[in-house]
């Protein structure tokens, strides 16, 4: 079998599995279980399978560093003979002009986010076992929905498919929130929907803009839509431009960032445009918080990192590393500081998430090697561990029916396990070396220090305060004097075997990714190679040379 | 002999072994015999400790005739740009001494924990924390980058916040724990800022690069970075103002007080001073930092440690102001490469007396609070000398050893070396009236340290015998498993000084590694003529330290009435010094509360006026809608009206153009 067709199926699958579960009726609840968790596993295994195709094609054949001027995605289903990076399946013609495509493929960029959706869902599915128990099948379904229309986003390398995804996520978390969330979830879904739709509506302009922009700048007036080609045109255009077509351009890029800006912002979410967040994370079911804060918020930062930095570098050196950095900053801070604020601990999870969303768009926008690479690493690093604290607060939610801190205290005595699973993800939430989020961070601020000193230095608070509110929450419910809040009659129990296989994988790879990302690394240098080589080759692009510049 | 690197990496491996066996196996299968792995775990590490201190003179030796460290490399962990950071290890002189100390010590911690901890409900994850932080400590001892430094860095911290916090049931450990993490975060963000900068100006994290292109670097950004550095130090090695959290971590178990928070891990930031001494050494206005701090929390410790009634926070106090003495010497350095060489060995040098003879002192008090059924209070107990002899005659030797007891006592020969390097600093450059008067006060905290310490120990040992009820009616000493560590440290806290110290032993070996040709080369030449000892010097600290025992003597077993006459005549100080300053009190008014005041700003910010706007904003198109709606009122006249004006308007804008 052709590998890329494996490649369909991390889309098609969870598609597939959403319409069969769906069509099993609400009646046949455990059924409709088993199948979800299976289409999860299967999806994971499928993600299994395509990281080893992937790596074992990068080994084999190392990407030209030299030639490599835009993404060239490999294992790219109805792939050209000719260019294999490249699709032949078009969805809507113009003429001979050019197509929309259905254009996936996997890179160094997408492929670890990939695998990161396909193991949460195995999370989420499994943490909703018990606590979902109305409308089952809806609800599997529109998880299932949701996991496939993460990864088309991830895949996409066609623009219009890729907005397609990003939109279509929307609408299962939208029921997810709204269906089965809290008390508040119809005002919690209605304002994510709106807040997030708002802003990706400005992004589509944007993108859309810069097609028919690059339509008519072409020589024989072709018309394309797949992101390596339009990624191609416009650095080609950005190098020769001169006189009035460089004010031009200045002018598109400056337009089309903005216009993507204010999409991803929101979807990151950059601070002032997060207070959608915190409100849906708290009324959201369990697995639809995992999934939001471990891949949705991905969504925005990856737009960034796909889109934004290589289709408008000039727009990023100029207002890009002053506007994004700066708002990253406050992020980083104000969201901690709100985190430290909160009682209600799904609130402090969410907040912790803006604070850590920005460090990773404080990485990125230092537009250089080890800020791209630490950026990238802190996306995978916290989906992997605000996920599992999601996951343990829904588990604790589950027994005692109270979100608040202070109705809990010495929770440790009683609940071993969670409580030892909760202080490990504590700690690699908090950056300890060893764990996962440490070299992310470590990575962010070397590289943002290269950019901007001081921005790092403001930033390097947060490594403090990520700890204060993390061990304050941690104090507060887990250690001192056993103090459990009201529930009826029932014994609470520590985890059991099906909450311990949702978590144990994730508490897996912390230590794994603490102690040896290098394969992680490794396979996505070549593809924020590329990125990084559009930032350096444009003339605004100051700071200190790296020593790769130097020996090139 | 073996290659050095072939084994290297097994001694910080074996207790990370020991580690994980005993998570793993300890709660269900070994329960009572968990010890096993991580005491077998410590003496392997530290019988290789003992072959690297052998192999390292015998290493190879460059063309100036210093000695090379051995260098070993052993994985890639990250690398992106040119951050590349490698697990990689080194052994010279100064790495051997620590990893030899921080083994040898942490070995017979752990042998005595097995007694002190019998029957704890939770054994098992006692002693694999332990072996964890014995894992991190030798990293950190080893490590040749400061990356990877830091790692082990964060990690010991981490195990110091588990032990801490062992009995996690009590509020005040729970509390202590955090406040212990959090404080001495505060000071790795420094830490980790002063390696960016370094990084920044030297492009490379090894420390054999960074440290030979100090003299490259600008004064400004080597004051800067060297502050920096030693930010992380001060919150490690609780120097004033960041010395807050080390006498609530007594909340742990005692022999964690012994290992991690008087042996090893608070001298980290000792550690870290000593290996950047060449950076050190070439600023100036940073080491004269360095000096005053260590010399004012040494008195300032010592004056908390005076009046304090907790065994266990005397001695942490004392902790404190004996860290105090190793910065003070660090930051001597000053002026020539010799001197730089001289002051680093000084404290080296009393780092490992101090570890010996500390470690001693806290097992002694965790004997004493075994034997009194956890009462630690000495208002409470007292006269055991006839009661608990081993426990009695190894303290002794201990508080002898810290009060600088003259010529046999280990602690009287480490401090007269950081007071001649003081002294030597005094005698020239810009700084010199700063060193003399930081001398003086490092004569007089001596005399304090003396008194303090046998303050305690008459206090414990001697009067007349009182047990508190919790004591139970038989209490006994220590049994062998206990009480042989408390011997062997015991033997050390007497001999370490007179054997290494005045016989050259250990500055011979120590020194040959900082004269290496990178050592301060904006510094004077080497003044001719080798170390000798400064007679006066010590005959004056000897007299110090007599006195203050005497004192002691007098005022806790002579007439002890007369304590309460002299708390009285010292009035306000006393209060003072009792309530510790009330820096704890400072500290929470100036850093914890404006901090939680502005987090709950900004919560109610968030709620209100971000969010406030955001939904304003989501208001425009109902309220768009609600001033339009009157227009669309159904009457098909009023539409004719509002058409026929716009027409009439417009026609009118046409004309008028």
């Amino acid at each position: 079998m052709n590998a890329s067709a494996l490649v369909i199926g991390l889309v098609a699958l969870p598609f597939a599995a959403a319409i069969v579960v769906a069509l099993l009726g609400a009646a046949r609840a455990g059924l409709v279980r088993w199948v979800s968790l299976g289409a999860a596993l299967g999806g994971l295994a499928l993600a299994a399978v395509v990281t080893l195709q992937f790596t074992a094609i990068r080994g084999a054949q190392p990407p030209q560093k030299e030639a490599a001027a835009t993404f060239a995605p490999e294992l790219v289903p109805g792939a050209d003979p000719k260019a294999p990076a490249r699709t032949t399946w078009n969805i809507i013609e113009f003429g001979n002009r050019g197509a929309i495509q259905f254009y996936l493929g996997i890179d160094g960029m997408n492929i670890w986010l990939i695998v990161l959706t396909a193991l949460l869902m195995v999370s989420a599915v499994l943490v909703s076992w018990n606590a979902i128990q109305e409308r089952v099948n809806e609800y599997y379904a529109w998880l299932l929905a949701l996991g496939a229309a993460l990864s088309g986003v991830f895949l996409a390398f066609d623009i219009i498919l890729f907005y397609v995804f990003f939109e279509l996520t929307l609408v299962p978390l939208f029921f997810l929130i709204g269906i089965w969330g809290g008390p508040e979830r119809r005002h919690a879904a209605r304002k994510f929907f709106i807040f997030t739709f708002a802003g990706s509506v400005i992004t589509l302009l944007g993108l859309l803009a810069l097609v028919v922009v690059c339509h008519q700048k072409s020589p024989d007036r072709t018309l394309t839509f797949s992101i390596p080609e339009l990624v191609r045109q416009v650095n080609h255009h950005l190098l020769l431009s001169a006189g009035a077509d460089r004010a031009f351009w200045d002018a598109t890029q400056f337009w089309v960032f903005f216009a993507l800006f204010t999409g991803f912002a929101v979807k990151v979410p950059l601070f002032p445009v997060h207070t959608w967040l915190p409100l849906a994370h708290v009324e959201a079911p369990t697995a639809g918080s995992v999934l939001l804060a471990g891949v949705l918020l991905k969504l925005g930062s990856y737009g960034f990192l796909r889109l934004v930095l290589p289709l408008t570098p000039d727009a990023c050196i100029t207002y890009g590393v002053d506007v994004v950095g700066t708002l990253a900053v406050i992020g980083i801070l104000y969201g901690a500081l709100c985190a430290l604020a909160q009682d209600d601990v799904k609130k402090l999870v969410a907040y912790s998430s803006i604070s850590h969303l920005g460090f990773c768009m404080l990485g990125m926008f230092a537009l250089n090697a080890p800020g791209l690479t630490g950026s990238l690493l802190q996306m995978i690093n916290h989906g992997l561990s605000t996920g599992a604290l999601f996951l343990i607060v829904g588990m604790l939610y589950e027994r005692y029916h109270t979100r608040h801190m202070t109705d809990y205290g010495g929770i440790g005595a009683k609940l071993r396990i969670l409580t030892l699973c909760m202080v490990v993800t504590c700690l690699s939430s908090a950056g300890l070396p060893g764990l996962n989020g440490f070299v992310g961070e470590a990575l962010v601020l070397f590289g943002a220090f290269l950019k901007r000193p001081e921005l790092a230095f403001i930033a390097s608070a947060g490594i403090l305060l990520g700890a204060w509110y993390l061990l304050s929450m941690l104090r507060q419910m887990f250690f001192g004097t056993l103090q459990e809040p009201a529930h009826e009659g029932h014994e609470v129990r520590d985890l059991d075997a099906r909450e311990v296989c949702a978590l144990a994988p994730l508490l897996v790879l912390f230590v794994i990714l603490g102690v040896y990302p290098k394969p992680v690394i490794d396979t996505a240098r070549p593809d924020l190679e590329i990125v990084a080589k559009i930032l350096r080759n444009r003339p605004g692009m100051t700071g200190a040379p790296t020593v790769a510049q130097q020996g090139e | 002999m073996f290659d050095v690197c072939s084994y290297l990496w097994l001694i910080p491996a074996l207790p990370l072994l020991g580690c994980i066996a005993t998570a793993a196996l300890g709660p269900r299968w070994l329960r009572g015999q968990s010890h096993w792995p991580c005491i077998l775990g410590a003496v392997g590490a530290c019988v290789l400790s003992v072959l690297t201190l052998i192999a390292v003179p015998q290493g190879a030796v460059n063309a100036d005739g210093a000695p090379v460290p051995y260098l070993c490399s052993y994985y890639e962990w990250f690398r992106a740009g040119d951050v590349d950071v490698s697990f990689a290890l080194r052994a010279d002189g100064l790495t051997a001494v620590m990893l030899v100390t921080v083994t040898f010590i942490g070995s017979l911690i752990v042998i005595y924990s097995v007694g002190y901890m019998h029957g704890d409900p939770g054994y098992p994850r006692y002693f694999a924390v332990v072996s964890l932080f014995l894992f991190s400590m030798t990293g950190l001892v080893l490590a040749n980058n400061f990356i990877v430094l830091y790692a082990f860095w964060e990690g010991v911290g981490l195990c110091s916040y588990l032990l801490i916090g062992y009995w996690f049931s009590r509020p005040s450990a729970a509390a202590a724990a955090r406040k212990a993490f959090l404080v001495t975060r505060l000071g790795d963000i420094g830490l980790f800022l002063g390696i960016l900068v370094l990084w920044t100006e030297t492009n490379s994290l090894d420390f054999d690069v960074v440290l030979g292109q100090a003299h490259t670097l600008s004064a400004e950004i080597l004051t800067i970075a060297c502050l920096l550095l030693f930010a992380g130090a001060v919150g490690k090695s609780a120097q004033f103002p960041l010395h807050v959290w080390l006498p609530d971590a007594m909340e742990g178990p005692s022999p964690v007080s012994a290992l991690i928070h008087a042996a090893t891990m608070v001298t980290a930031g000792v550690y870290l001073v000593a290996r950047c001494m060449p950076l050190f050494g070439q600023a100036p206005d940073a080491q004269l930092v360095v000096a005053v701090i260590g010399g004012f929390t040494a008195l300032l410790a010592a004056l908390i440690a005076l009046t304090q009634t907790d065994l266990k926070r005397v001695l942490a106090y004392s902790t404190i102001s004996q860290l105090g003495y190793m910065f003070l010497a660090l930051g001597s350095g000053v002026e020539h490469h010799r001197l730089a060489a001289l002051a680093a060995t000084a404290a080296i040098f009393h780092l490992v007396t101090h570890a010996f003879f500390k470690a001693l002192l806290f097992l002694g008090a965790g004997s004493v609070m075994h034997a009194m059924g956890d009462v630690i209070d000495m208002r409470r107990f007292g006269g055991l000398r006839k009661l608990l002899p081993v426990t009695h005659w190894t303290f002794l030797c201990g508080a002898a050893a810290l009060a600088g007891f003259p010529v046999i006592f280990s602690g009287f020969w480490s401090k007269d070396e950081i007071l001649a390097v003081t002294w030597e600093a005094s005698r020239g450059g810009p700084h010199a009236v700063i060193y003399f008067v930081l001398l003086v006060t490092a004569l007089g905290t001596a005399g304090l340290t003396a008194f303090y310490t046998f303050r305690a120990y008459f206090m414990t040992f001697w009067g007349e015998q009182r047990l508190p009820e919790e004591a139970g009616h038989h209490p006994h000493d220590a049994a062998p498993v206990m009480g042989v560590p408390l011997m062997i440290l015991a033997a050390g806290a007497v001999l370490a000084g007179i054997v290494l110290g005045p016989t050259g032993l250990f500055g011979g070996f120590l020194e040959h590694y900082w004269s290496r040709s990178e050592l301060p080369t904006r510094l004077q030449a080497a003044e001719a003529g080798g170390h000798a000892l400064n007679v006066p010097l010590m005959l004056i600290s000897a007299a110090v330290a007599l006195g203050g025992i005497g004192l002691a003597y007098v005022l806790y077993v002579r007439t002890p009435a007369l304590v309460g006459t002299a708390a009285r005549m010292l009035g306000g100080l006393y209060g003072w010094s009792r309530n510790k300053f009330y820096l704890d009190e400072l500290f929470e008014a100036l850093f914890v509360r404006p901090f939680a005041g502005l987090a709950r700003l900004c919560k109610t910010l968030d709620q209100y006026l971000v969010d406030g706007l955001v939904d304003l904003i989501g208001q425009v198109p109902a309220f768009v809608g609600y001033v339009m709606r009157p227009f669309q009122n159904g009457l098909v006249q009023f539409y004719a009206l509002l058409m026929a004006l716009g027409v009439a308007g417009f026609l009118l804008a046409t004309m008028l153009r």
